[in-house]
């Protein structure tokens, strides 16, 4: 069911009215929900960035479910990754002591070792995600995109109340 | 293509606005929840909440139906609490800091039973199992009055030291001697001794005007000193390890001697010494009561460290990994966690008492100030100080409680129960650094003896019973100092001399013949150890204090033979 759904979202997506880049940069913002401990503040303001930017959101909610197992699978490197910011870069402490006295960035948790750990990678992994989604979509799109839509699978899948409701926020 | 997606504005203030009244409905439900998963964490016994509300209007917690389990008792209470209402700082919550500037607490009670087990700690976790160790390691002696019987449990010869020990000595024995062996033959003394020999022989009839023979001579008898310097260092280090040998050989004695008291716990009598009878009577209640000092100590310890270093704690509970969350405590910041004070209003055995807490905090050294608590009222008084600003952490506390019901006191040594009455209880506990002391007294002169029905009679047994069942006061005074690692316990009471003053007359043989058995079962267990290793540490005295003499001797020939021929060559 999981997967038949993340295909269905898969096919709206590099099917949808957005530009390659608009699909791409949804699912590079979909990537950081995805790769980081949902429940976190800044999850917050990447949910805002989505909504409120024309980045196409069937692609961020595809870049969440590809990257969420991703997530749990690299949560032992992202700790180690965030044990070494936050307590082996001494060079650091200084940045880490004052943003940990500060007004509401502590309620982002960033003083936890995955969610420093995972936010870090999943900013750096934006950009190639990014470029490399935008190439796929592209290549895509130009190659066996009119045959699917062609096919009873996709014209099925278009006709559900689901993609009604995603025509509401596509991208203009 | 525009950047903005402004008709998604109004669906997203609508989401937030979901968010915020999701929040209202269901803070103090997930206040709670948090409450009681951090609350059970750091006691290490069910916290549970019956209701809390969080006013934020006025900055507000208000908690009813606390109940904190018990972390030693399987079906008891640690405390229990009608109410609390706590006003916190608001700012401080902005950085996910607890600051609460006042909380008062009505309707405590302590002890009270509960229906299931609220431990949640296993025995060998954490701090608990570290005080569980330590309990252990204190030895109190075992007294079996009940049934009469002198039994003896098999010795288990991994329970005794000197064995271990002693082949711990041999061994260091063994690797000295390889170690200094190979010391000698590395000297090269033989080298030195021939090539001297050869020198003198050509110095027979040399003539002064030979430069170039005169200069071999010369660097031939330096060849000879420095070899007896090497031979001057390596004696000084085998004179230090033959010490250190003959140290540890004598320390076997000792270790003996400490088997031999270990071994006699086995058997289910104490000496007859009165120091002996009160540690089998009132040992185990005492360790019970200092392990429980030395649990909370130790806790205060964990979550309110000295210093302002970085702190790495246990990340939150959730699906993905919880990872390890780093507090960076900073000067002039609030702490993230502080209570400036608390006022209590508690009830002990049915009485009525106040106290007051104040500079509860995560961050003592941020703060500034200790941890105290206090409550006087008549017939109580309590005083606690934990002291974690400095570097070495100082946790005093001392309570009193007059003329109260004390708890029965179960002796199944004696097959008997203390109902010691209305009485005075004291405790008091100090650690500063690594060093405890503490003491556990109890009084009371209107004790009553209940003798058990179950189990089995003896002679002895009814002669104690006869000589304690007339004794209507108990003084029991319990004291534990030293090192944290290994505390000396000393415990004494007024029943000491009358029961071993009774054992002594009727069980005086047997039990001298039961010592004599450990005795030889130890001493069948340690001395094939303590000989050889005694005989290895002698030997290798011999052999290698002999090697250095022989080659002193000969590079002191060879020296004085060189110097003989050459008296203006000696060197300053």
């Amino acid at each position: 069911m999981l997967l038949l759904k993340l295909i269905q979202s898969l096919v709206k997506t590099l099917h949808s009215e957005g530009t390659p880049g608009q699909v791409a940069a949804g699912l590079a913002l979909g990537s950081i929900l995805g790769l980081t401990p949902l429940l976190s503040l800044h999850n917050a303001v990447v949910v805002g960035l989505i909504v409120l930017l024309n980045v196409s959101i069937p692609g961020a909610m595809l870049g969440w479910a590809l990257f969420t197992p991703i997530g749990f699978l690299l949560d032992p490197l992202f700790d180690a990754i965030g044990r070494a910011l936050l307590l082996g870069a001494l060079a650091l402490r200084p940045l880490w002591t004052a943003l940990y006295n500060v007004p509401v960035v502590p309620l982002t948790s960033f003083n936890n070792t995955v969610v420093l750990g995972s936010l870090v990678v999943s900013l750096a992994l934006c950009v190639p995600v990014f470029y490399g989604a935008r190439l796929g979509v592209t290549r895509y799109r130009a190659t066996v995109a009119e045959r699917v839509r062609r096919s009873a699978l996709y014209r099925a899948m278009t006709a559900s109340k689901l993609y009604a409701l995603y025509r509401l926020f596509r991208p203009e | 293509m525009r950047l903005f997606r402004w008709k998604a504005i109004v669906p997203l203030l609508l989401l937030g606005a979901l968010v915020a009244g999701l929040w209202i409905l269901f803070a103090d439900r997930m206040a709670k929840g948090t409450t009681e998963s951090v609350g059970t964490t750091l006691v290490g016994a069910k916290v549970e909440i019956d209701r809390m509300h969080l006013d934020v209007a006025h900055s507000r917690v208000e908690v009813r139906g606390l109940t904190v389990a018990s972390p030693f008792e399987p079906l008891e209470n640690l405390l229990q609490a009608d109410l609390l209402v706590a006003d916190l700082e608001p700012l401080p919550l902005l950085e996910k800091k607890l600051v609460i500037d006042r909380l008062a607490a009505t309707g405590l009670r302590f002890g009270t039973p509960r229906q299931s087990d609220g431990r949640t700690v296993g025995q060998s976790d954490g701090v608990m199992g570290q005080v569980e160790r330590w309990g252990q390691q204190l030895q109190v002696p075992a007294l079996q009055l009940a049934t009469g019987k002198i039994s003896l449990d098999r010795l288990d010869p991994a329970q005794l030291n000197t064995p271990r020990l002693a082949t711990a000595l041999a061994a260091h024995a063994d690797s000295s001697r390889t170690a200094w062996v190979s010391g000698l033959d590395a000297l090269g003394t033989q080298a030195a001794v021939d090539s001297s020999a050869r020198m003198v022989e050509r110095l027979k009839g040399a003539k002064l005007t030979d430069v170039k023979l005169l200069g071999d001579a010369r660097r031939t008898l330096e060849q000879v000193k420095r070899t007896e310097e090497r031979l001057t260092a390596l004696e000084r280090s085998v004179t230090s390890g033959m010490a250190t040998l003959h140290a540890s050989a004598a320390g076997l004695a000792e270790a003996r001697q400490r088997d031999y008291a270990l071994a006699r716990g086995l058997l289910k009598l104490p000496g007859l010494d009165a120091p002996d009878i009160g540690a089998a009577l009132f040992g185990r209640a005492a360790v019970q009561r200092f392990q429980r000092a030395l649990y909370w100590a130790q806790l205060a310890r964990r979550y309110m460290p000295p210093g302002l270093l970085p702190r790495a704690t246990p990340g939150p509970r959730r699906v993905r990994r919880a990872g390890t969350t780093v507090h960076f405590p900073r000067s002039n910041e609030p702490p993230a966690f502080l209570l400036k004070s608390a006022d209590l209003s508690l009830s002990v055995a049915s009485r009525e008492y106040s106290a007051r807490l104040t500079g509860v905090t995560s961050d003592p050294a941020l703060y500034g100030r200790p941890a105290e608590a206090r409550g006087t009222a008549p017939g109580f008084r309590l005083a606690a100080l934990l002291d974690h600003v400095r570097a070495t952490p100082r946790d005093t506390a001392a309570a009193s409680l007059a003329d109260v019901a004390l708890p029965s006191l179960r002796l199944p040594a004696l097959g008997a129960r203390l109902e010691p009455g209305a009485g005075v209880v004291g405790f008091r506990f100090v650690m500063q650094g690594d060093q405890v002391q503490a003491r556990w007294t109890v009084t009371s002169d209107r004790v009553r003896w209940v003798r058990d029905s179950a189990g089995g009679r003896s002679s002895i047994g009814d002669v104690v019973w006869r000589a304690i069942s007339g004794i209507s006061t108990l003084e029991v005074s319990a004291r534990l100092a030293g090192d944290l690692d290994h505390p000396e316990l000393a415990v004494g009471s007024n029943l000491d001399r009358a029961i071993a003053d009774r054992l002594r007359a009727m069980a005086g043989t047997e039990l001298a013949a039961a010592e004599r058995r450990v005795r030889a079962q130890v001493d069948s267990l340690t001395d094939g150890p303590m000989s050889a290793a005694r005989s290895k540490v002698a030997a290798l005295g011999g052999e290698v204090t002999g090697r250095l003499g022989g080659q002193r001797a000969q590079l002191d020939q060879a020296r004085r033979a060189l110097e003989q021929r050459l008296p203006g060559l000696r060197l300053p």
